[in-house]
């Protein structure tokens, strides 16, 4: 750059500027490692996912990839054409071919048909339990932000809340092992798994309801107090509306955290396969809440570390994570796009 | 919780009538219902920690039983002598070593034909061979002990068994069945008095032993290069240094006492310390926490390696440097990613990180990379690398807030006093912020140590203590982690079995390590917060 163009007070390139910019450019390097790392995960999953689940004919999806339940896939090679069949179709295909009765074929098992039943087994169990880790929560965090005398025992109870937010998930799981399990003797059920997965984002969403409760301001308490409203009254009309924005975003985040989860499943409810789906063969209203269920994160687990990686078993393996990967990452889109945009609803 | 409507402003008047039922209005009614549910949480979350100890707790009792079986079915005696057995098995897989090494040497080096450099390493295999032979009737006595000692150990369980049985007969009321369940007592001294009368043989045996090692090492061969006579010289000392350790053996096995007690503390001492955990074997159960927790630990460093400077990094750009436009674009994506399930993660592991992982560790150009190549697919590094992208989130997040909240005015000091962006974000606001950050550090820690999906499906699952004389390779060596090991092992496991109650015990130990971590954590930013204004 020549004298003439620079300006008086234009800063002069120097050793410690190059270092200055360099260093900043290794920050960003950081930044955009993740971001890259991240995607190529992602990018993986939908992309090799996307072959299972969707098709190049109409209606474009796979339909029975989503209402089928799973089961083995057989691979043989029949008048020098290499076929591949689902259980059944196996079945049937013996019986119209005689001639092929003694063929021999592969077997891999959870590699055909679909994963109906887990989808199903997964959103009954993120329903039940954050029905029950909603009442409880949101009613706790009322109690302790309105009601109770702050002092030291609730104080030592909001630690030890802020403590259990921290425990391993598998903690969680062996846990309701021994209470709902073993010693409540519910057997590997729903209703056990409920509540497993129920108590292990109770301490999130307490600690969040709190904090969106804490943030109404003072004097909306005050004012409505102050014209004669009963506390119930002011927490129903001047509190709990202002506060729902922040209760709901942290109990979607829980929602996302509740269906992700394996660990605390693997022992309370999920089962390896079930032929059933939760609703048939009840014999009174009581079974459906004493079965077991499959679960998509626990199909995975199985998938992908019970049968070999090849072609035929990569399909299955590929389109469950990439169906879950959305399911999930949708609900975590949700509360983190409705978060940053109620954040500035209200200003006080 | 639903109230009817204020439907005039007679609702409000002082006066008004209020419905009570059992001497309560409809406002107590509804604390009471809030208070129960915050009191019942708190039960529950505190009956955690209760059903943890109840099943974990009975382990001790159940670990001491097994050590003292241990003794007095005399297995401890016998592994005193197989201990002997297996330092020879050490100190010949290094001969083999040595010989690979010469090998390479000749057919690498010296260009000779694969034949002609197994000609010349003949010497050394007579040698080999000699030095590998010597151990024969040691070994023979020990796989004759060990029947016997399984035998002792067989009928004894039996008979505990039988004990119970009686038990719960005479428990239903059933006396005559209950009295018709034969019992055998074993009789450890008569037992045992067989097994101890081989001393006098033994003895003889191994000074047999030891002087046959000394013979083959008189018969050492020599080596080409310097680096192989020192690598020798090496297992001349090893071998020196075992024979030195054989009267110590030979004293343990006579003053050895089936009867001496077996202190309560060994149950717990055994448990924390003990260097492994072997379950489900023919000849001793053994319940040692070390191999897993060096497991988790080795993983959980990796990723922190990996991903604190990546995630205190990106959070330092996006907070100091980055555009108010590239943040709202990049927070909610690394937030995004934090909604990765685990067991896709783990997924990924298996069917992509680890095998592109293996191939970048065969390429020759990165053959100086400490550990590379590796061969196992599934190790601490595959684990480590998939858990530091669990980790970024928790700390970039953490991280993040704590920059947020150091004070405008430090930054403006520190401008207005000259200094540049990168002196003020390194001497001022990092600092500033050092606590929240520590504490973010921890928190993606805490979060790594309790993760169990991932390290189940790609750290490899071989339940030993990392080789850390490899020094940096040993990332690339298979673990078994805490978590892992509860979620593989549990559906396996009869409930009530010390089994059982030992993966309890690992649980609770997990428990308090992610409860003292978060403890750390909050207390770190308590201390040292800076306080505003």
């Amino acid at each position: 750059m020549s004298p003439s163009t620079r300006h008086e007070f234009q800063s002069r390139p120097s050793a410690a500027r190059r270092w200055e910019s360099a260093v900043l450019w290794l920050f960003r390097t950081a930044t955009y490692v993740i971001l890259i790392c991240g995607a190529l995960v992602f990018g993986n999953i939908v992309f090799k996912g996307s072959k299972t689940v969707f098709s190049t004919t109409a209606p474009f999806i796979n339909v029975a990839f989503f209402t089928e339940a799973p089961e083995s896939l057989y691979v043989f090679e029949y008048q020098g054409q290499k076929k591949e069949m689902g259980d059944r179709e196996f079945r049937a295909f013996k019986t119209t071919h005689p001639e092929a009765k003694d063929i021999k074929a592969e077997s891999y098992v959870y590699s055909a048909g679909g994963i109906f039943p887990c989808i199903v087994g997964t959103v009954l169990l993120v329903m039940g339990s954050m029905m029950i880790a909603l009442t409880l929560g949101v009613s706790a965090a009322v109690y302790l932000s309105e009601y109770a005398k702050q002092g030291r025992a609730v104080t030592l109870i909001r630690l030890a809340i802020l403590n259990l937010a921290g425990v391993p998930s598998i903690v969680f799981g062996l846990f309701g092992l021994g209470l709902f399990v073993i010693y409540l003797d519910w057997n590997v059920s729903l209703l056990a798994g409920w509540f497993t997965l129920a108590l292990m984002v109770l301490p999130v969403v307490i600690t969040a309801s709190e904090e969106s409760l804490k943030a109404v301001p003072k004097g909306f308490r005050e004012g409505s107090l102050a014209l004669g409203a009963t506390k119930w009254q002011t927490i129903r009309k001047n509190v709990l509306p202002y506060a729902l924005p922040g209760i709901l975003t942290s109990s979607i985040l829980g929602i996302a955290r509740v269906a992700g989860e394996t660990a605390p499943i693997m022992f309370t409810a999920a089962y390896v396969v079930r032929d059933k789906l939760p609703w048939e063969g009840l014999s009174s209203v009581s079974d459906f809440f004493f079965q077991g269920v499959m679960a998509l994160p626990y199909h995975i687990y199985v998938v992908s570390s019970k049968i070999p990686q090849n072609e035929y078993t990569e399909r299955v393996q590929y389109g469950t994570a990439f169906v879950f990967l959305v399911i999930v990452a949708l609900i975590a889109t949700c509360s983190i796009v409705l978060r940053n945009k109620l954040r500035n609803r209200y200003k006080w | 919780m639903e109230t009817p409507r204020p439907t005039s402003h007679s609702d409000f008047l002082v006066n008004k009538k209020r419905i009570r039922v059992l001497g309560l209005s409809l406002d107590d009614a509804i604390k009471i219902f809030f208070g129960g549910n915050a009191v019942l949480s708190v039960i529950v979350l505190a009956l955690i920690t209760y059903f943890l100890f109840q099943e974990g707790f009975g382990f001790f009792g159940q670990n001491h039983r097994n050590l003292l079986t241990y003794r007095q079915a005399g297995l401890e005696y016998v592994d005193f002598i197989r201990t002997q057995e297996s330092g020879h098995i050490a100190l010949t897989r290094y001969l083999s070593d040595l010989r690979l090494r010469q090998y390479n040497e000749y057919v690498a080096t010296q260009k000779m034909l694969p034949s002609a450099a197994n000609d010349a390493l003949a010497k050394f295999d007579e040698f080999a061979v000699q030095y590998g032979d010597a151990v024969e009737s040691i070994r023979g006595m020990v796989s004759d002990l060990t029947e016997q000692a399984t035998a002792i150990k067989t009928k004894f369980l039996i008979a505990e068994d039988k004990k119970i049985e009686r038990q719960q007969l005479l428990a239903a009321g059933k006396i005559e069945a209950a009295a018709a369940v034969k019992i055998e007592t074993v009789d450890f001294a008569a037992e045992l008095h067989v097994l101890k009368g081989i001393l006098p043989l033994y003895k003889e045996t191994n000074a047999d032993f030891a002087k046959k090692l000394d013979a083959a090492l008189m018969a050492a061969p020599k080596f080409t290069t310097p680096e192989l006579s020192a690598r020798f010289d090496r297992f001349k000392e090893l071998t020196r240094d075992y024979l030195a350790t054989f009267p110590s053996t030979t004293s343990s096995l006579e003053t050895w006492d089936y009867t001496r007690p077996v202190p309560w503390y060994q149950a717990i001492s055994a448990f924390l310390f003990g260097r492994e955990w072997l379950t489900a074997s023919f000849w001793q159960d053994w319940y040692g926490i070390v191999p897993l927790l060096m497991g988790s630990i080795m993983v959980s460093l990796v990723a922190l390696v990996i991903a604190v400077p990546l995630g205190v990094g990106a959070a330092i750009y996006i907070n100091q440097i980055a555009s108010a436009r590239e943040q709202r674009i990049v927070k909610p994506s690394i937030e995004f990613i934090s909604a990765f399930p685990s067991v896709v993660l783990g997924f990924f592991g298996i069917a992509v990180l680890g095998q592109s992982l293996r191939w970048l560790s065969q390429q020759a150009w990165l053959a100086w990379v400490p550990g590379f190549p590796f061969s196992e697919r599934l190790n601490i590094l595959t684990a480590g690398c998939l858990l530091a992208l669990i980790a970024v989130p928790t700390i970039f997040t953490l991280a993040e807030d704590a920059l947020q909240n150091v004070p405008k005015a430090f930054k403006e000091a520190s401008f207005a006093l000259g200094a540049t962006r990168l002196q003020t974000i390194i001497k001022i606001v990092v600092p500033a912020s050092l606590s929240g950050i520590i504490s973010a550090v921890l928190l993606g820690l805490g979060r790594v140590i309790g993760e169990t999906m991932v390290v189940l499906l790609c750290a490899g699952n071989r339940i030993a203590i990392p080789d850390f004389t490899a020094g940096l390779a040993v990332v690339t060596q298979p673990v078994h982690t805490m978590t892992g090991i509860i979620a593989q092992e549990m559906g396996e496991v009869v409930r009530g079995s010390i089994h059982y109650r030992a993966l309890f015990v690992v649980g609770i130990v997990l428990f308090f390590l992610s409860l003292g971590i978060n403890f750390i954590a909050q207390k770190i930013v308590r201390k040292y917060r800076i306080s505003i204004g």
